[in-house]
């Protein structure tokens, strides 16, 4: 039996032709039909199959997108998407890239694995969209990673996941996708190292039982190995627990253990149901979340579910992994600010009679401004004939590129991530908003 | 249909003997089940533990956790597993499936897993306090020098299982017994018929009656034991003179 070769870097496999490109798009032409009929994200003519290879047509550029829109992590996706669309809509509203407008075919897998693989298929099948965008989730995108492998011919690549986990850095899927924030694993150093600094030293880990907490949960005991401390206790939660749900039984753990700080890596709900059950149970210590946690839904459930919201919040510091979106004197934020006024981007049509509040502004919605920001930058660089074969050269050719935010993004062959820094947040309890916590303010405020 | 006193013993000996060979079956049957159902669902766990050990390897030596943790949640979905768990080589928990905590029976027991055989599977009961009985299947990685994989199986869960399959067999051994029971009387009825008639008609011949009843015909051209019955009864009532006595033979004067 003849196998096929898995090529060990996908620049080889970027530099063929157009030609096969044009082949697929023809064979997949009953497919391409289809995307035209049930896209409602689309409001271009239907597509001609000449003109239609791989997610792009002559007026619009396809991306596809799998996330949760629906359950209780949905304020993640939604947030996510909104701040997308805020910079797409510029974008769109002011002639597109190349002339084409970029439109997100979207669906929803409730931050659950099995529905974000069928999802993909879809997106990659059927729908052929030019690349896969702004996913959510570990559990999610660690399940959909050996897809872009299985269909790597077909040079699917998967940008800017809302996930710091591991699986798509590293081999063997990491040529499979372009990060733009930073780690699980920067994330949860910088949080130990912090709270090393000021001498709480026991630190426990409260995780959601799945992927995306043991890649937190890795994280926090490989930076406490280098400081020859161990994680002191840890307790789990199931992914879908909701904020209504008590978690006595892990305070009641934890409490045991005695620690001096906590790292929660989980989904808002979870973590603030934790947050209110660890005050009432006098675990009184700082409680660190993660960026993906969600803050700003984390703080509402907290803000709307107690008199005395303070009492909680105090007690909370979150990892980012973008800058405050307060600070209006870095320029990106001050678009990003701009444009969510101007746009306000609404719910996805497919789920628009949802009862979730949106936010003006959050850390998650800026995320998403900034991938959309950095995508739009890629596929202007592509050129007027995109291709998915010329992705991955065309990223590689980001140096040192300003989102306005005070970082640069470079990618390279070996370096797939676009930024490192980690902004760290406390809850101003005068106003119920995050704001930074900046170098040597630990020690006054824990 | 009253039953003949003549097959009374051995109806009911034959409906015992039914009952019997019901009990008997369903009682190999639920030891045959439970054994082996049982067994199945060690095997099976064993056979998971031994695949997961085997993806584990290479995962543990190149990859993350969060990819360990990943492939150990799929294998939660298979029918019978409660729990499993992934110990590195120095007894340490590297990725398991326990909300809201890892049990401290399950921390203490992991000196033992890791004293017996390397290179062996571990079965072993384990009692987790208010959550249940469990059957706890631990297989090594790479000899035990890279770690452990153990997968809990709910006893409860596992016999409940096992209840249902055995009621299933026992339900099907009640049908058949019904069935059998049926039958028996069917069968009883088709020889109690031309007995009764034969009976009937050696009582007529006895009395003197006429015997040109078409029924009592056909009882006389029947090939079978009845048949040379009725055929006997008919030669002695030619040779006996019922008018002199008008007793049949046997029965006493008043």
């Amino acid at each position: 039996m003849k196998t096929k070769k898995i090529q060990p870097s996908r620049t080889r496999a970027s530099r063929r032709t157009v030609m096969k490109g044009v082949l697929a798009g023809s064979l997949l032409t009953p497919f391409v039909h289809l995307r035209a009929q049930d896209s409602q994200m689309s409001n271009s003519s239907p597509l001609t199959s000449a003109s239609h290879i791989q997610g792009v047509s002559d007026n619009e550029i396809v991306l596809g997108t799998s996330a949760a829109f629906t359950g209780p992590s949905r304020g993640l996706g939604i947030e996510l998407y909104r701040g997308a669309m805020a910079y797409f809509q510029h974008v769109n509203e002011n002639g597109g890239v190349h002339g084409r407008k970029i439109v997100i075919k979207l669906y929803d897998d409730t931050y659950n694995a099995d529905p974000a693989v069928e999802n993909t298929m879809k997106l990659m099948l059927e729908d052929q969209v030019f690349a896969l965008f702004g996913y959510v989730g570990t559990p999610t995108v660690t399940r959909v990673l050996p897809l872009l492998k299985k269909f790597q011919e077909q040079e699917f690549v998967l940008f800017f996941p809302f996930t710091g986990a591991q699986p798509q850095r590293q081999p063997p899927y990491g040529p499979f996708a372009f990060n733009l924030r930073a780690s699980y694993r920067q994330e949860t150093a910088g949080l130990v190292n912090n709270f090393v600094d000021i001498g709480r030293k026991k630190i426990a880990v409260f995780y959601q039982a799945d992927a995306y907490g043991r890649s937190g949960w890795a994280g926090v005991r490989e930076a406490l190995s280098k400081h020859h401390l161990k994680i002191v206790g840890e307790v789990t939660y199931k992914r879908g627990d909701k904020f209504t749900k008590s978690f006595e039984a892990q305070v009641e753990r934890l409490n045991r253990d005695k620690p001096e700080a906590v790292i929660c890596i989980g989904a808002y709900a979870a973590c603030a149901g934790f947050l209110r059950d660890a005050v009432d149970g006098d675990l009184k210590v700082p409680i660190a979340n993660l960026s993906f946690v969600g803050s700003e839904n984390l703080l509402k459930l907290i803000v709307d579910s107690q008199e005395d919201p303070g009492q909680y919040s105090r007690y909370l510091v979150n990892s980012q992994v973008v800058p405050s979106y307060e600070d209006l004197s870095l320029a990106g934020i001050a678009q990003y600010d701009d444009f969510m006024q101007k746009y306000n981007p609404g719910l996805p049509a497919q789920w628009s009679d949802s009862d979730y509040k949106t936010f003006d502004r959050s850390f998650v919605s800026l995320e998403g401004f900034l991938n959309a920001k950095l995508m739009t930058e890629i596929l202007e660089r592509i050129g007027p004939e995109p291709t998915r074969g010329k992705i991955e050269e065309t990223v590689f050719t980001i140096n040192n590129l300003d989102l306005g935010i005070g970082e640069m993004v470079s990618f390279n062959e070996a370096r797939r991530q676009g930024l490192d820094k980690v902004y760290y947040t406390i809850v101003d309890r005068d106003k119920n908003v995050f704001v930074p916590l900046r170098e040597g303010e630990w020690s006054k405020v824990f | 249909m009253r039953l003949l006193r003549l097959f009374q013993k051995p109806f009911f000996g034959i409906i015992s003997l039914f009952f019997l060979v019901a009990f008997a079956t369903s009682l190999v049957c639920i030891s045959a089940v439970d054994s082996q159902l049982s067994k199945e669902y060690t095997e099976n766990s064993e056979g998971l533990a031994r695949s997961i050990a085997d993806s584990s390897v290479d995962i543990l030596l190149n990859r993350d956790l969060s990819t360990l943790q990943a492939l150990i949640d799929k294998s939660l979905d298979i029918q019978g597993i409660s729990y499993i768990y992934i110990t590195n080589e120095n007894q340490e928990i590297l990725a398991h499936t326990f909300v809201p905590f890892v049990p401290d029976e399950v921390l203490q027991g992991i000196e033992e897993l890791f004293q017996k055989d390397p290179s062996s599977p571990v079965h072993r009961p384990l009692n987790l306090s208010g959550i249940g009985d469990f059957i706890e299947v631990s297989f090594p990685i790479l000899r035990s020098e890279a770690g452990r994989v153990q997968i809990l199986m709910d006893q409860d869960n596992i016999s409940l299982k096992i209840q249902n399959a055995i009621g299933q067999q026992v339900i099907w051994m009640a049908i058949i017994l019904t069935i059998g029971f049926f039958l028996v009387l069917i069968l009883v009825n088709l020889t109690y018929n031309p007995i009764r008639e034969t009976l009937d008609y050696a009582t007529g011949l006895a009395r003197g009656e006429s015997n040109d009843d078409p029924k009592l015909q056909k009882l006389l051209e029947r090939k079978d034991e009845t048949g040379d019955l009725a055929r006997l009864f008919q030669y002695f009532a030619t040779v006996r003179d019922p008018e002199k006595t008008g007793k049949l033979p046997g029965e006493k004067d008043e």
